[in-house]
């Protein structure tokens, strides 16, 4: 039993579909009009079915009034660090602080060398990540004076000028899977992003991977707690007969959801399948209901 | 001379305010918003403009002065070129290339305005507040119907006089750079791209909008009331539509006779909603959703059916705008033949603008949706056409069967029982329980409002159809022990993935066949099937022609000429071919089993 005792959020795991944009955006706004705390869209600019995902990123913010927004995740090897550090402090700004970071190292080493991106093994594609996690973290730390100077392997900047600030401190999430990208994920991130359907043992998988990063936190002198768990799902649906993990009746989501939230403590739950009808539904039924379960629970 | 106008924001200042004022500008019919960086602008030039982008709804945006990048910071050019492609189709155009403007000083007056605009250009001015908006906003001026931006315009489909829209619609016509087109390009089964969408709210803004559209015959012509269409092509590629979904209004004329008159544009589950008051109902069709335009000019086979009727059964009076745009009101004793027409084949006469109908008391109903698995359809088909057809008139079933699956077939049945006595309504679902195996059940006492409301609201963001329906309709004078095989083994094939029957018989067979252009009464059930391939549906369909007689036009979205003859029996399409001579001679109303004028077969 692992508790974190984060406060919880929910929100859709949307495929940025090029033909579709008009779904997109309508799922989007919906997720929003339905009192969901999250937008998330996937990141894959080799695909050529695909929107670019920070622009359609952009275009939902302005279109929608409380939700918070992130890639999910965003494809690194194709977005430089100060790229990203700008481009989200500025959407943080103008959306009033609804932008989060969902950072990936990169999958897919063809399309992106299609791209013209750099093929990394995935060794180094944590080393990358690293660096950039603190290249991003530096060009927002408009507090400490002098321009930010990192001379790494994989990114160099020289002098360069801080700012903007976003307008809320961003969290860094990391989409993570295997040892060392967990270690880097408690050494360092706000938050663990992980999809089920990825995870080698399903829900089984979260004792062990949870302590790999619990681990990796305390060893960089910090708490498990400063690591929010957070979790993909795409394969979901409502059905009369329960079948798997968000394939069920709605109390059966409350009761996995509640499960996930107090023995694994994961905290975010993000639904994939882009589906009006399904994310409406979860945002009516399954979250004040997972709410008040969690909270009767943590008492 | 018309002034083209644009305002310079300083991207460096607050972002609310930059937002704010981005939205003036674009609500009072400025052309372009220019975001200047400058050394100390924090904003990412890209996520900027984008942000004003989807914080407006047709104002072009520029930016300058943000200078290149340093060199880390450069984004992969690949990358670049994709988010512009995105960002073109998200916004319309509207994120402009260059700087193609030409910019005034701050506080310019109409002259110097005048000066610099007269190589075409727009102008634009540096801004900081709302009033320095608003007085630009104030030297455009207003214009006739809206203002659109050279971007909207660019947009436009060739062969439509957008400046010959009667000025009785330009305020709310919707052409493809505006910003509610995508609300009004779908409909519910399907994806469109019209060319104008015209939006009258009375019977004389219909003839003006069908004055336009006898002008355009080279371009397809849709006529809309609740979107629902699947014959019905209330969109098209590039062609007109007229949408009469803001004539909604629902009004009891007289209380004792439980006479009402209602819009097209309404949807009948605001028709149950309004009726319920009064323990008055209208049996419509199985979803709320559908609009009264399409579906009171075609017949409405629905779930009161056998105990009140169809619902043009119901109809006591249609007023309708003719092709030439001349207003009719067509009853029993006016226009007769029209009345007989409307009630079958409306779509070929006119565009009806208000339906008189006499409700009648209902009161709770049984209502019930039950899933059933079976491991033999024929079986469960034939039983079905058994105790569909003998059951007492107060029932009406509805089955609906997909793809079976690993030799299973799911069944859903839809109920209602027109008794307000639970035990009555239980005996009467009683006989449909053995179709299969009981997997799913959901029956209580309801009101017909309740039923119809399961359907959600259509938001502002219209509705989401995507592409074509491909979907095959029939009528079955029963479900012989052949019919009920051969449709099995079409399931089986996998291409159908929606089957439905819809029980008739009971009232609705009451009616004389020569009383309504709907001329089939007598069979038992209507059927459709919806697939993804018309050729390879028709191809099915086609073989299964012996078990039918006709077929109900609303379901069937093959174009072949014979489709005609399957939907009115020979007399009635004589009839109907004699009428349209005379009422719609040019063949204007084309969007829904069109009968050719000319022709005599
Ligand atoms: C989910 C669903 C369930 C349905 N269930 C049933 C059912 O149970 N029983 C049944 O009988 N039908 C049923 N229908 C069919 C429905 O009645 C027809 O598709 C009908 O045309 C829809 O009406 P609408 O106004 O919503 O459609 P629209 O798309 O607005 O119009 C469809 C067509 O109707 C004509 N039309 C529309 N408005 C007018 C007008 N004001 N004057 C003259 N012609 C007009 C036009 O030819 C137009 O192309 C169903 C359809 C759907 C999509």
């Amino acid at each position: 039993m692992t508790d974190y005792g984060h406060d919880l959020l929910f929100g859709t795991f949307l495929t940025p579909s090029a033909q579709d944009a008009r779904q997109a955006i309508d799922l989007a706004v919906a997720s929003d009009r339905a009192g969901l705390d999250l937008v998330t869209f996937q990141d894959h600019p080799y695909q050529p079915a695909f929107l670019d995902t920070w622009t359609l990123l952009t275009y939902v913010a302005a279109r929608t009034e409380r939700v918070h927004l992130s890639g999910n995740v965003l494809s690194l090897p194709l977005r430089p660090p100060a790229v990203l550090a700008r481009a989200a402090a500025s959407l943080d700004l103008l959306s009033g602080g609804r932008v989060d970071l969902g950072l990936g190292a990169g999958a897919f080493w063809d399309g992106i060398a299609a791209m013209g991106g750099r093929r990394l093994t995935p060794a180094q594609g944590v080393d990358a990540l690293r660096e950039a996690i603190t290249i991003i973290r530096d060009l927002w730390d408009t507090g400490t004076r002098g321009g930010v100077r990192r001379d790494g392997t994989y990114y160099q900047v020289v002098g360069a000028k801080r700012g903007p600030a976003p307008a809320h401190d961003i969290p860094i999430w990391v989409g993570a899977y295997k040892r060392r990208m967990l270690a880097l994920t408690g050494e360092m991130a706000d938050g663990w992003l992980p999809t089920l359907e990825y995870l080698p043992d399903g829900v089984g998988s979260f004792p062990a991977l949870n302590a790999r990063i619990d681990e990796a936190a305390v060893s960089a002198g910090r708490s498990p707690r400063d690591v929010r768990r957070l979790l993909n799902i795409m394969n979901v649906r409502f059905s009369a007969t329960g079948r798997g993990v968000l394939d069920g009746p709605v109390d059966q989501w409350v009761e996995q959801l509640t499960g996930l939230a107090l023995e694994h403590g994961v905290t975010a739950y993000l639904i994939g399948g882009d589906d009006l009808p399904t994310v409406e539904r979860f945002a009516a039924e399954v979250v004040p209901a997972v709410r008040e379960a969690v909270a009767r629970e943590r008492g | 001379m018309e002034l083209a106008l644009g305002v310079v924001l300083d991207a460096s200042a607050d972002a609310a305010r930059t937002t704010e004022l981005a939205r003036q500008a674009d609500a009072g019919g400025l052309d372009l918003v220019v975001l200047r960086g400058g050394p100390d602008t924090g904003l990412d030039p890209w996520t900027a403009a984008v942000w004003v982008a989807g914080v407006t709804d047709r104002i072009a945006i520029g930016t300058t002065g943000f200078g290149p990048p340093p060199e880390h910071e450069m984004p992969y050019p690949s990358v670049v070129e994709k988010a512009r492609e995105s960002a073109a189709l998200l916004t319309g155009r509207r994120l402009v290339d260059g700087e193609p403007w030409a910019t005034a000083p701050a506080g310019a007056d109409r002259a110097a305005l005048e000066a610099l605009a007269a190589d075409g250009r727009t102008v634009v001015v540096p801004v900081t507040d709302a009033e320095d908006v608003a007085r630009l906003v104030a030297l455009v001026g207003p214009v006739a119907g809206r203002r659109r931006t050279a971007a909207a315009r660019a947009l436009r489909r060739a062969g439509i006089d957008y400046d010959g829209v009667p000025a009785s619609l330009a305020a709310t016509a919707v052409e493809p750079g505006d910003p509610e087109y995508l609300a009004v390009s779908s409909t519910y089964l399907r994806g469109g791209a019209p060319g104008l969408v015209l939006r009258p709210e009375t019977p004389e803004q219909v003839a003006d909008a069908l004055a336009f559209a006898r002008a355009h015959t080279h371009v397809p012509l849709g006529v809309r009331s609740g979107g629902h269409g699947v014959s019905g092509r209330s969109t098209n590629d590039g062609g007109v539509v007229i949408d009469v979904g803001r004539m909604n209004r629902i009004e009891v004329l007289d209380a004792s006779r439980r006479l009402v008159r209602i819009g097209p544009g309404a949807t009948w589950k605001q028709v149950a909603a309004a009726l319920d008051p009064y323990g008055w109902a209208l049996g419509s069709g199985d979803y709320g959703g559908v609009g009264v335009g399409g579906l009171a000019t075609a017949g409405g086979i629905g779930l009161l059916g056998r105990a009140h009727g169809l619902t043009i059964d119901r109809l006591r009076a249609v007023e309708l705008v003719l092709a030439d745009g001349t207003p009719v009101r067509a009853t029993a004793d006016e226009h007769p033949d029209l009345f007989w027409a409307v009630r079958g084949a409306g779509a070929n006469f006119g565009v009806a603008t208000a339906f008189e109908v006499e409700a009648y008391d209902v009161g709770e109903v049984g209502w019930a949706k039950l899933g059933l698995v079976s491991t033999d359809l024929e079986k469960s088909l034939l039983r079905f056409g058994e105790v569909a057809t003998a059951a007492p008139r107060d029932t009406t079933v509805f089955l609906v069967t997909g793809r079976p699956q690993r030799g299973q077939s799911m069944i859903q049945l839809y109920a209602i029982v027109d008794s307000p006595d639970p035990q009555v309504v239980v005996e009467r679902l009683q006989p449909f329980l053995d179709l299969g195996v009981l997997v799913q059940q959901e029956a209580f006492m309801a009101r017909y409002k309740d039923i119809m409301g399961q359907a959600p609201d259509v938001g502002p963001e219209g509705h989401h159809g995507q592409g074509e329906p491909v979907s095959r309709s029939a009528f079955l004078p029963g479900i012989t022990p052949q019919a009920a095989h051969d449709t099995a083994e079409l399931l089986r094939s996998g291409r159908v993935f929606f089957f439905q029957l819809r029980t008739m018989g009971g009232a609705i067979a009451d009616v004389p066949a020569d009383e309504t252009a709907f001329a089939h009464r007598t069979p038992a059930f209507q059927a459709t099937a919806m697939g993804v391939d018309q050729a390879d549906l028709d191809a099915r369909w086609d073989r299964l022609a012996e078990h039918f007689d006709g077929l109900y036009l609303s379901f069937d979205t093959d174009l072949r000429p014979e489709r005609l003859h399957d939907a009115f029996p020979p007399e009635v399409l004589a009839r109907l071919r004699e009428l349209k001579r005379r009422y719609d001679p040019d063949a204007l109303f084309r969007d829904n089993f069109p009968i050719d004028p000319r022709t005599t077969t």
